[in-house]
């Protein structure tokens, strides 16, 4: 079993080519689409007055084209002439202008939505940004969790260990204590009996490694 | 010649001698690049749109066109008065008498005020329309707004959830193998 190395978890050749190419994408995007997107938009502004002056004036061209063109004497002496001409003149005017505002609205509108929509992207974007922090954060934390369970579960297993080796020396202990009383005269000379080998009186270090046994 | 050398033909035709995407620069950290840009992505539409958006927002109450017509009607009176009296004066008075003249002045002005009364009142209509008009794309476009700010809001929620939900599992773990760990040494003492 071999230790992990980072270079068996490096970016493929695709990953590395894919976020240069999204890169790079977005810098010519950033360059050149951007700054048309926004003079889209400055202008759908900046020119609504002459979008509906233009259009007025075609229709002040049309209008006059269509009612002055044959100035004839009964026209001249007619009572209502020119207020039908001014009436005639202002209605086509009010057509133009709203023509014109119109275009202009529809343009602002439109480029409006596509800012909006670029906004979307981004929302979108750092929505996906955002799950991928998480993931990265929670993959971190239960790395350390692994780490620490490990950790924990080798120093239960050494406290484990300690505590069995105090008990066995203990019972050592005991058991040799018993044997001593029971093969010890009247005199008090001990005369034999099966013994456990261990050292007498040993330091807690020893017992708890197991060499206070043997 | 057959169908798959023509499409090699003309592909090969087409192909690019030079490695363009070999020459781009290496990303080193994607993940950080991508929050960079996006921070920037926003950044450059608050510069950028915001205040066109705001501009928009608060045309919606728009009277240009009542304005313009009105103008317009005034204009349009001075501009056929202009006419009419060219003409007087090309056909020498039109053989008009002075009675009839004055009665030709009254209707024009009459003519003139309801021009400029009809005018406006469709201007007003139209205006009504296009600021209408207008609303309803505002209310499309919050509807995105208001939807996008949902989902990010939804996406952060569920992520603190997430985070907070494995910082107690791994608070709770860890006290459990500390209790564990502890009444297994504990035990081996004791046996």
């Amino acid at each position: 079993m071999s230790k992990p190395k980072s270079s068996d978890y490096k970016e493929s050749e695709v990953d590395k080519t894919n976020a240069a190419v999204a890169m790079a994408d977005k810098k010519y995007f950033r360059e050149n689409y951007l700054p048309k997107q926004r003079e889209f938009i400055e202008r759908s502004f900046k020119e609504e007055s002459g979008l509906m002056s233009m259009a007025e004036g075609r229709a002040q061209a049309d209008t006059m084209q269509a009612l002055t063109q044959n100035p004839n004497r009964r026209a001249v002496g007619a009572v209502d002439a020119q207020a039908d001409l001014a009436s005639a003149a202002s209605a086509q005017q009010l057509q133009g202008t709203a023509q014109g505002l119109m275009g202009a609205r529809s343009d602002q509108v439109a480029g409006i939505k596509s800012a909006n929509q670029m906004a979307s992207q981004t929302a979108a974007g750092l929505s996906q940004a955002s799950k991928i922090a998480t993931t990265d954060t929670l993959n971190k934390a239960k790395a350390k969790q692994t780490r620490n369970s490990a950790l924990i579960g080798a120093a239960t297993k050494l406290g484990v260990q300690a505590g069995k080796n105090y008990s066995q020396y203990r019972a050592a202990e005991s058991i040799n204590t018993q044997e001593t009383k029971q093969n010890t005269d009247a005199n008090g000379n001990v005369t034999g009996g099966d013994y456990i080998p261990m050292t007498e009186g040993a330091g807690l270090f020893k017992i708890v490694t197991g060499r206070g046994l043997g | 010649m057959s169908l798959s050398n023509m499409f090699k033909s003309t592909y090969d035709s087409m192909r690019s001698e030079q490695d363009y995407a070999g020459g781009l620069q290496n990303v080193q950290n994607p993940d950080k690049a991508f929050a960079g840009m996006l921070r920037q992505d926003y950044n450059d539409y608050i510069a950028n749109f915001r205040q066109y958006e705001d501009k928009l927002l608060g045309m919606t109450d728009d009277t240009t066109l009542i304005d313009r017509s009105r103008e317009n009607a005034e204009k349009q009176a001075e501009i056929a008065a202009g006419v009419q009296s060219r003409n007087l004066e090309r056909y020498g008075g039109g053989g008009l008498s002075g009675a009839q003249l004055q009665e030709q002045q009254r209707s024009a002005q009459r003519g003139n005020q309801l021009s400029l009364a009809g005018t406006v009142n469709n201007a007003r209509v139209q205006q009504r329309e296009m600021n209408q008009a207008l609303l309803q794309e505002l209310i499309g476009i919050g509807q995105g707004v208001n939807a996008r700010s949902l989902e990010g809001l939804g996406t952060a929620a569920q992520g603190a959830v997430a985070r907070r939900g494995a910082y107690k599992q791994a608070k709770a773990n860890y006290s459990s193998q500390m209790t564990n760990m502890g009444a297994s040494i504990l035990a081996a003492f004791l046996i």
